[in-house]
């Protein structure tokens, strides 16, 4: 399998490197986004509808900082991350806590509510006018040869895997960590050796949340804003982990960047781009089913 | 005390007919969009019966929709046929996605459904050929000649149809099938309920009433685009609005649709940015505190007065 990616995208380079180096920077922020969205499902075991819309306000929340602050949105992520930690608790303890017990329907139900409201906030707030942040060192690009490219758009990939290695850190060598993954494996059981599971749940979605504010800020850096533009990455983050399998997120990183590369390989063609989107949607329906499929004969 | 109940709700349809003759312009369009809103979360909550969560009734709606429209300037036929054909168009569809779908349960069911209108739109939005693109196409002109009553009608008539459907499968051994689904499968399944094709069944004709009356919208609007008629209020709305009312029961997605149809259009004057957040809100908070809705709290109620009269 390793053999065969290497290969192809060796193939890629060849034929279209523009597709390589676009796709690597989608799916870097396709696996990026998708991070603390696992992390919620594989330990709380909540599925977050809300998740693309925590992004979106993050990045909001980074866009007003700069603008009334003048700092730059790489600087004011550290005030969202902290900002946000408090607003995912704040939304853990309200609602999500309550439903933790509840039939999967409900918090489904209860995640989707929220998503509308996030939403509908942000367009309370700022308006449905798109926001974008003017900044210089965005368009920095590089030459190798006789290819030009952006090269801040790198930054995605480089955060996944900062990101993806900072979880993989804290879940596996530091005893808080560890006591997230045994909850995340067996709640009762967790509860049974004395790991305090609902303390696991708070700081784990907090957590998560503030995270994916932060990401919210490198998304600023490079896409212009408004109260939709999270949506579409919650299906994509699902898409992702359903396709890695619950609880694998170094899959989620190859998950991630394949399907950037595919997207961005139906976008280079002419005329075809607007089929681009079916991409995750397509290949969505058909893991999954697979999934469903080989679960019954086995 | 039975009777009395018929009566009243013979009442209630009477009125609900005879509305145009005492009603304003303005007040009969709020009327048809509730009225839209108000199947919709009808047909929403039939498949939710079987404990199936469906997010795809913006997707059904705007293909019925479009199905209506592009056959209607395609083919001049009557829109009536063209609006029960964008039902038709619907129930294929999803009889042939419920076959692979309904394999599913859960949260993988949910986000497939919501794809669905992603997908759907996808397509609609890449063969400009047939659907005219992302601009989307026009009627030359809309239903009845636009005569606001006759709309009102037509919406109210599709409400009738909704309902009916509903106490079909609220008083029939459907009731029984759907219900012993929601609440365990696994002993449905054992008492010889065919659950799968149970299931498909309420996906598909839940999905065709959705195209029925996505055909009626884009019938009386004399418009389709992919933003507009797979549009998530298609989903939202109806939605908050079967959750207020109380789930699983006909009149619950009703009362629903009334209380927040009347409400939202209050807010919309009040605050037009922005005034969905009390539909996201109600979500919240119906899902966290009020899991019965407005029809299961009534219920409790009089029950309880009902056990106090029986005790004095």
């Amino acid at each position: 399998m390793p053999l065969l990616a290497v290969a192809v995208m060796i193939a890629l380079l060849a034929w279209k490197p523009y597709v390589l180096i676009q796709g690597l920077q989608r799916g870097g922020l396709y696996a990026l986004i998708a991070l603390p969205m696992a992390l919620i499902l594989g330990i709380v075991g909540i599925i977050n509808l809300a998740h693309g819309e925590f992004m979106m306000l993050g990045a909001y929340f980074v866009y007003s900082v700069c603008v009334n602050t003048g700092l730059d949105p790489l600087v004011a992520m550290i005030i969202a991350f902290v900002a946000f930690f408090l607003i995912g608790a704040i939304v853990y303890l309200v609602t999500i806590k309550h439903v933790l017990k509840a039939p999967e329907l409900n918090q489904l139900l209860l995640t989707f509510g929220i998503a509308m409201v996030l939403t509908e906030l942000a367009n309370l707030l700022w308006t449905s006018q798109a926001r974008k942040l003017h900044l210089s060192y965005v368009y920095s690009s590089a030459e190798v040869g006789s290819l030009t490219f952006g090269t801040f758009g790198f930054i995605y990939p480089i955060a996944a895997v900062v990101v993806l290695v900072g979880l993989l850190l804290f879940l596996k060598y530091t005893r808080t960590g560890q006591a997230a993954l045994a909850v995340g494996q067996n709640p009762r059981g967790a509860k049974m050796v004395g790991i305090d599971v609902n303390r696991t749940y708070l700081l784990i979605f907090s957590l998560s949340t503030a995270i994916i504010a932060a990401i919210g800020a490198l998304f600023l850096t490079r896409h212009s804003i408004f109260p939709a533009v999270g949506s579409p990455y919650t299906m994509k983050s699902f898409c992702l982990i359903a396709m890695a399998g619950i609880g694998n997120l170094t899959g989620i990183l190859w998950v991630g960047l394949g399907l950037g590369i595919a997207e961005a390989l139906v976008l280079s063609f002419r005329g075809y781009g607007g089929w681009a989107d079916l991409v995750f949607f397509v290949l969505l329906v058909a893991v999954i089913m697979v999934k469903s499929y080989r679960r019954k004969i086995a | 005390m039975k009777n009395w109940r018929y009566i009243a709700y013979g009442a209630i349809a009477i009125l609900a007919i005879l509305f145009p003759l005492y009603s304003g312009l303005y007040i009969r369009q709020v009327a048809i969009t509730i009225l839209i809103y108000m199947a919709l979360a009808l047909s929403w909550d039939m498949l939710l019966r079987s404990g199936q969560l469906s997010f795809g009734t913006a997707g059904f709606f705007g293909l019925g929709s479009y199905a209506a429209v592009l056959l209607h300037l395609s083919s001049g036929m009557n829109p009536i046929v063209c609006i029960l054909l964008g039902g038709v168009f619907a129930f294929i569809v999803a009889l042939i996605v419920g076959v692979a779908v309904l394999r599913l349960r859960g949260m993988y069911f949910a986000i497939t459904t919501l794809a669905l209108a992603s997908i759907f739109m996808i397509i609609v939005k890449n063969l400009p050929a047939l659907t005219g693109g992302p601009a989307g196409k026009m009627l030359p002109s809309v239903i009845f000649a636009g005569d606001s009553s006759k709309m009102y009608w037509l919406a109210l008539g599709i409400v009738f149809v909704t309902i009916a459907v509903s106490e079909i499968f609220q008083r029939t051994r459907i009731f029984f099938a759907l219900t012993s689904i929601r609440d365990n499968e696994l002993v449905a399944k054992s008492s010889g309920i065919d659950v799968f094709k149970y299931l498909v069944f309420a996906f598909a004709v839940t999905s065709a009433l959705q195209g029925i009356i996505g055909g009626a919208y884009g019938e009386i609007y004399g418009f389709v685009s992919p933003e507009g008629s797979f549009n998530s209020n298609f989903l939202l709305l109806p939605l908050a609005m079967a959750l207020l009312g109380g789930i699983h029961s006909t009149a619950g997605p009703i009362v629903g649709a009334v209380v927040l149809g009347v409400l939202g259009e209050y807010l919309k004057l009040k605050i037009p940015y922005g005034h969905h957040l009390v539909y996201g809100a109600i979500i919240v908070i119906v899902t966290l505190f009020m899991a019965k809705g407005i029809v299961g709290v009534v219920k409790a109620r009089t029950r309880k007065l009902k056990k106090r009269e029986v005790e004095q």
